[in-house]
């Protein structure tokens, strides 16, 4: 682990009972991501991708192994340490967008900021420049109940970035838009290449992937390749995928 | 043809699916049909006893009544003229038997060493037995031509803790107790005044001697027919009199009957009125339940109906499965009445002897299960159309209805500077506004009644510190016991309308949980904490809280200038204590909602984010 690894897992496992049957969700996993380093995960359904992001986010406790973020080992922190510790370090984004309802669009963005204790003021500010950096502006006071797919998640990505983390975790984060949004979303993805934040997205689009700058692949809960991409360079990312077989 | 077969499916399985939320309603249901139950088994038990009296002495079918009106002793009665109209009376035809007439002569029976007394009616009688109204002798003998020992009323004799053989004083002087007996021609002792005792006559030419005067006549006839004698009475309305100083007038069994008890018709009022109340707050209770399970069943009932299933077929089952519960709640709730009825009116002072609670009419049966049902009906029509008038494809994909337009009042927090998990819950404050009402509506029930036992709370302390009217030494007490027992149903009832009112507030805070999981996992995974979320989800339930603390208060008080319009004495409930209800109401509500708050904290962030 170098001094610019971001996040580094060693030994992750994460086992849950279906039907009384304990099915390895995550086995074994090592991982290591750098300071501006985009990874992307991909892997058939259910074979642990979204679990991994879980347990590298806090959202879920592993049974076994090591995080360390930013230096600090942290799988052992309780709950409101890792609350505290995702606000300014991680920021997430999901496939279903998952903004607070009752929340106006410019408040989702805001709400990070102002966990953090920043004044109202200028948390609004900076969430409003997020936005129209991100096209979205023109919608900030509108509820997510009255956004498009792709604003919705637009207003997502800004709501993560608001804090600065240094990591962003994404799950599926173009599963539910459609190919213009998706292709919004691409580009979004790529300008977050230029502001040294490292970014792990577990996704099923093929397109999405090969924007990484590395590609892992997972099956029955393990990383079972580790494939390095020139971003966008599809070829190396195909050639991968074709041996892996599954539905993504 | 096939609705009801499928509606019996269907609510038998989901009585056996969710047996808490059953358990729940049952409850609910029990408490309203149980205390209405109760009023109701209170209400005839004191029928058995007083007709068991009536039968063993023989007691009258009407009775004639003749007595000075205030206090205007040794104002001449006219005696000879009355019993000229008595006599003509015993010779009507009908009239089977007679007893009396027999003179009633006013004293007082000192009570203690202070001079305190108590009014005394001494009723002159043959020492031979009369073949109407013949008392029924509970301890000693009866009077004796050989001696000038008196016989006490039965509640006297209680209240005095006599026996025979002891010695009371009436009027300075010293009589001997030769028994202790029941009549029903009077009431008893001390909620009926004056205080009866029965005299030989030459016991009574001694009272006269030491200042005892004649204060009136009354003689008890006996019919063919008990039936008869309502229209006995009305036949010779023409012989009653009443002027500024005498009554005469007649009165029936029946009258007689219905009046003897009036302590135990204002516990039975007590207790159907509570019954009502209660009843009210079971539909709130029974309402958010079944609003709760039809907005986490939508999507269930979307498949129903996708697979064809009718919407009339899912309300019926909604209807069987709580009229189900309602004729379970009629059944303990009758029960509860048979079994909880006899403690509370044993502790009645004017029954004689043990209570009998009568048994069950169709008609008590009818309204106890009326109770139930309306309050099923009440609790489950709307929310299960509100839930039908879905579409089959909203169903499917059900989700908490978001809001329309941003919370002014959380923006307006906000600025105030209000943390913001408490922004956070405004903002959802109003996300199910039928439900916060229904939950306030419940809940000021509870606060309203609360109010009106405080008040209740300060009676006894200023009967107290009234004195006691003269002559009524003895008997001055008896109203405070009668506050007492009222005090307690009232007490009773307010703890069960905070109980209904806790779980209204668990239940609708649970949903909420429910309905909230989702954004509450999404706050926690950008950083907030599981104690800000608790902080959120409790706020976002204080609305139904104030509400029910800001109309309960005045409403509680409103009942009481209703109530104070009648025989009780002036009270002001004291501001302290309104305080206290309202500081009691926040801090029980906001335990009872952190419950489920703090349980949707401990819920895994991933899992709650899992269900998209």
């Amino acid at each position: 682990m170098s001094e610019t690894t971001v996040l580094a897992a060693r030994g992750l496992a994460k086992t849950y009972a279906a039907d009384g049957v304990p099915v390895r969700a995550v086995d074994e996993v090592d991982l290591t991501i750098e300071a501006g380093e985009t990874v992307s995960v991909m892997g058939p359904s259910g074979c642990g991708k979204s679990t991994l992001l879980h347990l590298l986010g806090g959202l879920e406790r592993p049974d076994a192994g090591e995080i360390v973020l930013g230096g600090r080992r942290v799988d052992g922190l309780s709950e409101t340490a890792w609350a505290v510790l995702r606000r300014r370090t991680i920021g997430f984004v999901f496939q279903a967008f998952n903004l607070v309802d009752e929340l106006t669009a410019v408040e989702n963005v805001e709400l990070p900021a102002l966990l953090v204790g920043e004044a109202s003021g200028r948390a609004r500010r900076r969430a409003l420049e997020l936005m129209e950096r991100l096209g979205v502006a023109e919608r900030a006071d509108h509820l997510p109940a009255r956004l498009s797919g792709g604003e919705a998640q637009r207003i997502a990505v800004a709501r993560a970035l608001i804090n600065d983390p240094v990591l962003i975790l994404a799950d599926e984060p173009t599963g539910n838009l459609d190919s213009r949004a998706t292709g919004e979303m691409l580009r979004l993805f790529a300008d977050l290449r230029g502001r040294s934040q490292s970014l792990l997205v577990v996704t099923h689009d093929a397109r999405v992937a090969s924007t990484a700058d590395r590609l892992l692949t997972m099956r029955d809960g393990a990383i079972v390749g580790h494939t390095r991409l020139d971003a966008g360079s599809p070829s190396a990312l195909l050639r991968d995928l074709a041996g892996l077989g599954g539905e993504y | 043809m096939r609705s009801v077969p499928v509606a019996v499916r269907l609510a038998r399985r989901n009585l056996y699916r969710r047996p808490a939320q059953a358990a729940l309603v049952l409850l609910t249901l029990t408490l309203a049909t149980g205390v209405f139950g109760v009023g109701m088994a209170v209400r005839g038990s004191a029928d058995a006893p007083w007709d068991r009296v009536w039968n063993a002495t023989n007691g009258f079918h009407v009775s004639a009544n003749y007595y000075r009106l205030g206090n205007l002793a040794g104002a001449d009665l006219n005696l000879p003229k009355v019993r000229r109209t008595f006599a003509a009376l015993a010779a009507a035809p009908g009239v089977r038997a007679v007893g009396g007439p027999w003179l009633d002569l006013d004293g007082r029976l000192d009570v203690g060493s202070h001079g305190g007394y108590e009014d005394l009616t001494a009723e002159v009688r043959d020492p031979g037995r009369s073949s109407v109204d013949q008392p029924l002798l509970t301890a000693g003998s009866w009077l004796a031509s050989d001696s000038d020992g008196i016989v006490l009323e039965q509640g006297l004799a209680s209240a005095l803790h006599a026996h025979p053989g002891d010695q009371v004083r009436i009027n300075g002087h010293r009589f001997t107790v030769r028994g202790a007996a029941m009549t029903v021609s009077q009431g008893r002792f001390p909620l009926s005044l004056p205080a009866l005792i029965w005299v030989t006559p030459a016991t009574g030419a001694l009272m006269r001697r030491i200042g005892l005067t004649g204060d009136g006549l009354d003689m008890q006839l006996r019919l063919d027919n008990p039936d008869d004698a309502a229209a006995f009475a009305a036949a010779h309305r023409s012989i009653e009199t009443s002027t500024g100083h005498m009554s005469l007038f007649l009165e029936t069994w029946r009258q007689r009957r219905a009046d003897s008890h009036s302590d135990i018709d204002i516990l039975a009022g007590t207790l159907i009125a509570a019954g009502i109340v209660v009843g009210l707050l079971a539909v709130a209770t029974a309402a958010v339940i079944v609003a709760g399970r039809m907005a986490a069943q939508t999507r269930q009932i979307g498949t129903l109906k996708a697979i064809g299933v009718t919407p009339r077929q899912v309300v019926a089952a909604l209807l069987v499965e709580h009229l189900t519960l309602a004729g379970l709640a009629t059944l303990l709730g009758l029960g509860a009445g048979r079994l909880i009825a006899p403690h509370l009116a044993a502790a009645s002072l004017t029954i004689l002897g043990d209570p009998q609670v009568p048994a069950l009419t169709v008609r008590q049966v009818a309204i106890v299960a009326g109770v139930a049902v309306v309050v099923v009906l009440l609790s489950t029509v709307r929310p299960a159309i509100r839930g039908l008038r879905h579409t089959t494809l909203r169903s499917l994909t059900a989700r908490a209805r978001p809001p329309r337009r941003p919370a002014r009042s959380a923006r307006l927090a906000a600025a105030l500077g209000m943390p913001l998990s408490g922004v956070l819950g405004l903002r959802s404050a109003w996300r199910r506004p039928s439900r916060l009402v229904t939950n306030a509506a419940g809940l000021t029930l509870a606060v309203a009644l609360i109010v009106v036992a405080s008040g209740l709370r300060s009676i006894p302390n200023r009967t107290a510190i009234t004195p006691s009217g003269p002559g009524s030494a003895l008997s001055g007490n008896a109203v405070g016991a009668l506050y007492d027992q009222i005090q307690v149903i009232v007490r009773a009832t307010a703890g069960l309308l905070v109980v209904l009112g806790i779980i209204n507030a668990v239940i609708v805070a649970s949903f909420a949980a429910r309905d909230s999981a989702r954004n509450h996992a999404m706050l926690r995974a950008i950083g907030a904490t599981p104690r800000q979320t608790v902080v959120s989800l409790v706020v976002s339930q204080l609305g139904a809280c104030v509400l029910a603390i800001v109309v309960g208060i005045p409403l509680g008080l409103a009942v009481w200038r209703l109530i104070d319009g009648g025989d009780l004495p002036t009270v002001s409930v004291p501001v302290t204590d309104l305080a206290l209800v309202a500081i009691a109401t926040a801090l029980i509500f906001t335990a009872a909602v952190s419950l489920p708050a703090w349980r949707l904290a401990q819920r895994s962030v991933a899992t709650a984010l899992a269900y998209e």
